[in-house]
């Protein structure tokens, strides 16, 4: 596997640069592409921008039509609820990242160092794609099975049966922990792959240098190992904040955002706005607040991310 | 050049099974939208012989309850006509009659047959014949927009084999639940899963206990002494003596804790017990189980709560009369003996005190006398699904141990308060 | 013998892994193969006591999810082939067109930036859309919006494919005659239809998992996918967890055979092609 992200090529003269070479033909091929790209890509904006803009005059009206100014807002933002459910939002990520970051780093690294057979290394990769490929509905199904009280197979496991099982779906912190472990369950491996492909491309004369000057591993890891593997960190990072502040799918199967509003995230208490209290403007200002929000986060986070160089 | 034929040939499938799903034939097809479950099981027995009988085609589309609901507000919206029948929970009706969705079964031919308890006809009718009535449907002529199809009236079920005597009242109820609350036997199965589920298993409890939600001018009375005393002993009370996990119990979880012998007594939808907790295949307990009206609580009485089924015809469907011939069909006499004999609750009263279907529907008799008694319905408003979901949350949060019955008293009405007053009623 | 030590141990932890990430499908299958009847014990068993397929009978054939197959594949289909022909016409000017660096970034960047949208906040807006074009109920809508909504992730990974195919060959084509599109057709094309393949097979795995949009725009059996029928399967009054586990092994099964058959390009599809398998 190789890395294409960050390493610009510097043996191909590139676009811009050949572009430089000849005025004529670079008008010329500038203004084909121009032509070809931008009708396409701007009706793709344009479609789609108007949910945005629906999104936004709907906030701005009733349900019968009147406009109401900022009055969906007032009601959107002054809601307790949304407090708590940001919050809740944040907790499972707080919950859900580092575990995933840190155990999925942590096997690459076992992996990387001590199995050194190609056929166990190649099996654990395809075996490392499993989770990820099943649809989120399905995985939420799948934990249904393992965490329900009665027919569950967890506590019948556990032996845990009659008046005093443990709930996992119902005691508040429990909830939020089953939650967040099917989360951890479906995507550790994701960050396991990424990582164990940073591994692979550090070179192995450093990391032998390192060994033969008597460093420990640990050391190793910390100077060599973590600066190849630093951008790629951020990228997961970003991969799964991105994901993570979206969840709803198996949330919605697992506990539907209970105990109470144990585990009711953003994504699903703008669907209970949406279509339990069926209040269309506030769900629209909610909508443009998140959206909002989510531009302004990811503009800060993208300075972060290693630039593509061309 | 290959690969080019190969995608070529992907795409022309993909498009022709698009251009495959356009339209659905008209005439001589109904769709219903029906409620997934044990609910619709008697509809799904009767739409064959339907199309024998007429040569119409009955398509089913089930949906689990909380979906069909969304399912049927964004329907409405988009004015879709989908569906030519729309099996309604009577608390939603309200909401659909007030957005004008539904049509005039009355000027469709159907009859107000007195065969039916009176109280079905009442559910079905918009604005409500009594009770209060949000203040923007005041002016409106009443209207009957749906028909009952599934008779439910909330029932009580209890181990008739352990204690002989049916409990009166709900000390007794508490009283019994002790004494045969073991590990393996749980004293009171509490149906305690977020909104709609644990509103359902609520509500009779707290009326029996004189509380309610609202009282005749839509001020929120949940927050009244009666009604807190309601909440607590579902909470407190009961819940020391009830299943593990009440907070993730449904109507399916309830009736297979009972079935398999390990509860004691509960609330129960009729439409639950022949295919759940009597169940041939998988019921230990048949013959064992006592089937009575709701317990009376401190109010005196013991208050039923309907939960009626109804059959509407969205306005925007193409096939208005055939649907209304349909439910016409449906409410006929030996139609509902057949249905009944197929897992169906009729509405009719000779149907119901009818001694041939006693024998395998035990509760038929009960629940006739129910439909006369009235019992009560949940509050006639379009708001209600929010209503109920505030409700809903709070009583779960504190059967999860989150807060106290005060607390949810106290956030509930704030929250329903400010709920009711922004849709434009005068609750105080 | 510290290197042993490591490798059992590495061993060990390997070995608890795995059991962990593997148990919950075990059971899931398990499930799908009880009957109703054991569904009823008291205590919840390893193993079916009578194993049966009628649960995958029922779901296919008795609450009729064949036809939400069906519709999932169609769409997926569909919607994978609009993103992709939509994404090439924007992912060849800008991979081999000297457009400015400016445009470049603010194309990808844009494209980029729709992975942080929750869809829950756009649904509305849609359905509203929808609704207003007569599409509700309809697969054309959600097939449209499918092909919307991965079309960013077809324009990473087209990029990527792209970008690989050096502009010489396409130059020399050009330099001997050939119009544009017949450089393209001859050239680019075929050289790139690995990618598009493999870009394919990971978008259609994408648009089969989709839950939401399929849930919101759909009311009937006629357009709805298969993972609403298999959400559909958690009731409030029946005990099918047996049908509800068979809903969910089907559901899983075909995006793992199709990532199985392009495992080399899975990567790549799940990180927008920055990281590439060679």
């Amino acid at each position: 596997m190789s890395l294409q992200a960050a390493v610009p090529d510097g043996r191909r003269p590139s676009l811009a640069a050949r572009a430089r070479t000849n005025w004529g033909a670079r008008s010329r091929q500038e203004r084909l592409g121009l032509r070809l790209l931008l009708p396409v890509f701007g009706t793709v904006v344009v479609v789609a921008t108007v949910p945005f803009i629906l999104a936004f005059v709907r906030s701005l009206t009733a349900n019968d039509g009147r406009f109401v100014g900022l009055e969906n807002f007032q009601r959107a933002l002054g809601n307790a609820q949304l407090v708590e459910s940001v919050k809740q939002t944040a907790i499972y990520a707080g919950i859900v990242l580092p575990v995933e970051i840190l155990l999925g780093l942590g096997l690459a690294l076992l992996v990387h160092r001590t199995v050194r057979s190609p056929a166990i290394r190649a099996a654990i990769y395809v075996a490392a794609m499993i989770p990820i490929v099943i649809p989120q509905i399905a995985v939420g199904v799948v934990f249904r099975l393992v965490y329900a009280p009665d027919y569950g197979i967890l506590n019948a496991l556990l032996g845990d049966t009659g008046h005093d099982q443990i709930l996992w779906l119902s005691s508040p912190p429990l909830a939020m922990l089953s939650v967040a472990s099917v989360d951890v369950w479906q995507w550790t491996p994701f960050v396991y792959l990424i990582m164990f492909a940073g591994l692979q491309t550090v070179p192995t004369e450093s990391v032998e240098a390192a060994q033969v000057d008597g460093a420990s591993s640990w050391a190793q890891f910390r100077h060599i190992e973590l600066s190849y593997l630093r951008p790629l960190l951020l990228l997961v990072l970003f991969f799964r904040i991105a994901d993570v502040l979206r969840v709803f799918d198996h949330v919605y199967v697992l506990t539907g955002g209970g105990p109470g509003a144990t585990t009711e995230f953003l994504s699903l208490y703008l669907y209970r706005v949406a279509f339990k209290f069926s209040d269309l403007g506030q769900a629209s200002a909610l909508a443009v607040v998140v959206m909002a929000g989510m531009t302004i986060f990811y503009s800060v986070i993208t300075r972060f991310l290693p630039a593509e160089r061309r | 050049m290959r690969y080019t034929r190969l995608l070529a040939l992907l795409a022309s499938v993909a498009l022709l099974g698009g251009a495959c799903q356009q339209g659905a034939p008209a005439g001589g097809k109904l769709t219903i939208a029906a409620v997934q479950g044990v609910e619709d099981a008697g509809l799904k027995a009767l739409a064959p012989m339907y199309k024998e009988k007429f040569g119409v085609d009955i398509q089913i589309v089930e949906s689990p309850y909380g979906d069909l609901f969304s399912k049927l507000v964004t329907g409405f919206q988009a004015n879709d006509a989908t569906f030519d029948l729309v099996m309604m929970d009577d608390p939603w009706m309200p909401k659909f009659g007030t957005d004008n969705s539904l049509a005039d079964l009355g000027a469709l031919g159907i009859s107000k047959d007195p065969d039916v308890a009176q109280v079905v006809w009442d559910v079905g009718t918009w604005p409500p014949p009594r009770g209060p009535v949000p203040p923007s449907e005041v002016s409106k002529t009443p209207a009957l927009l749906g028909v009952t199809i599934v008779g439910n009236v909330e029932m009580f079920m209890y181990r008739s084999d352990l204690t002989p005597t049916a409990p009166a009242t709900y000390d007794d109820v508490l009283a019994n639940a002790k004494a045969q609350n073991k590990a393996d036997m749980a004293g009171y199965i509490i149906r305690g899963k977020a909104t709609n589920p644990v509103v359902a298993d609520f509500l009779p409890i707290l009326w029996s206990f004189g509380g309610d939600v609202f009282d005749e001018n839509w001020n929120v009375a949940f927050d009244n002494e009666k009604s807190l005393a309601a909440v607590k002993f579902l909470v407190e009370d009961l819940k020391a003596v009830a299943q593990a996990d009440p907070a993730s119990t449904d109507a399916g979880d309830r009736d297979r804790i009972m079935a398999i012998g390990q509860g004691y007594q509960s609330s129960v939808w009729p439409g639950e017990i022949n295919t759940a907790v009597l169940d041939p295949a998988s019921t230990t307990v048949a013959g064992k189980v006592g089937f009575i009206p709701i317990p009376a609580g401190p109010s005196g009485k013991g208050v039923g709560m309907m939960g009626n089924w109804m059959l509407g015809i969205p306005k925007a469907s193409k096939n208005q009369q055939p649907a209304a011939d349909f439910i016409k069909w449906m409410l006929q006499a030996d139609t509902q003996k057949t249905y009944a004999q197929n897992n169906g609750i009729p509405s009719r009263t000779s149907v119901l005190k009818d001694a041939s279907l006693t024998t395998a529907n035990p509760y038929f008799p009960v629940l006739a006398d129910a439909l006369q008694a009235p019992p009560n319905w949940r509050p006639r408003t379009d708001q209600w699904n929010a209503v109920e979901t505030i409700l809903g949350t709070h009583l779960n949060a504190a059967l999860a141990g989150q807060e106290t019955a005060q607390d949810v008293v106290t956030k509930a009405s704030a929250e329903i308060r400010t709920l009711m007053k922004g849709a434009g009623y005068p609750t105080q | 013998m510290r290197r042993a030590l490591a490798r059992g141990l590495t061993a060990v932890v390997l070995m608890i892994a795995t059991a962990l990430f593997v148990f919950p499908l075990y059971y899931l299958v398990v499930t799908s193969l009880k009957t109703k009847a054991e569904l009823f014990a008291a205590v919840p068993t390893l193993f079916p006591q009578a194993p049966t397929i009628q649960p995958y009978v029922s779901v296919l054939f008795d609450r009729g999810m064949t036809q939400l197959l069906v519709n999932s594949i169609v769409a997926g289909l569909s919607a994978t082939a609009l993103a992709l022909v939509v994404a090439f016409a924007i992912c060849y000017p800008i991979t081999r067109l000297p457009l400015s660096r400016r445009v470049r970034v603010f194309v990808l960047n844009w494209s980029l930036s729709l992975r942080f949208l929750p869809p829950i906040a756009v649904v509305i807006p849609y359905f509203t859309i929808v609704q207003a074009a007569g599409l509700y109920n309809q697969l054309p809508a959600v097939i449209f919006v499918y092909a919307l909504f991965n079309l960013p992730l077809s324009i990473w990974l087209l990029k990527g494919f792209l970008e690989e195919i050096p502009l010489e060959i396409e130059e020399a084509a050009l330099t001997d005659g050939a119009t544009r599109w017949q450089a393209f057709r001859r050239v680019v094309l075929p050289l790139s239809t690995p990618g598009i393949l493999a870009a394919a097979i990971v978008i259609f795995a994408f648009d089969w998992a989709e839950f939401l949009f399929a849930f919101i725009l759909t009311a009937t059996r006629d357009a709805q996918t298969f993972p609403v029928g298999v959400q559909g399967l958690v009731t409030q009054f029946d005990i099918i967890w047996n049908d509800m586990a068979a809903g969910g092994v089907i559901a899983i099964l075909l995006p793992l055979a199709l990532m199985l058959i392009a495992r080399r390009h899975v990567m790549t599809g799940l990180t927008f092609g920055v990281i590439r398998e060679k």
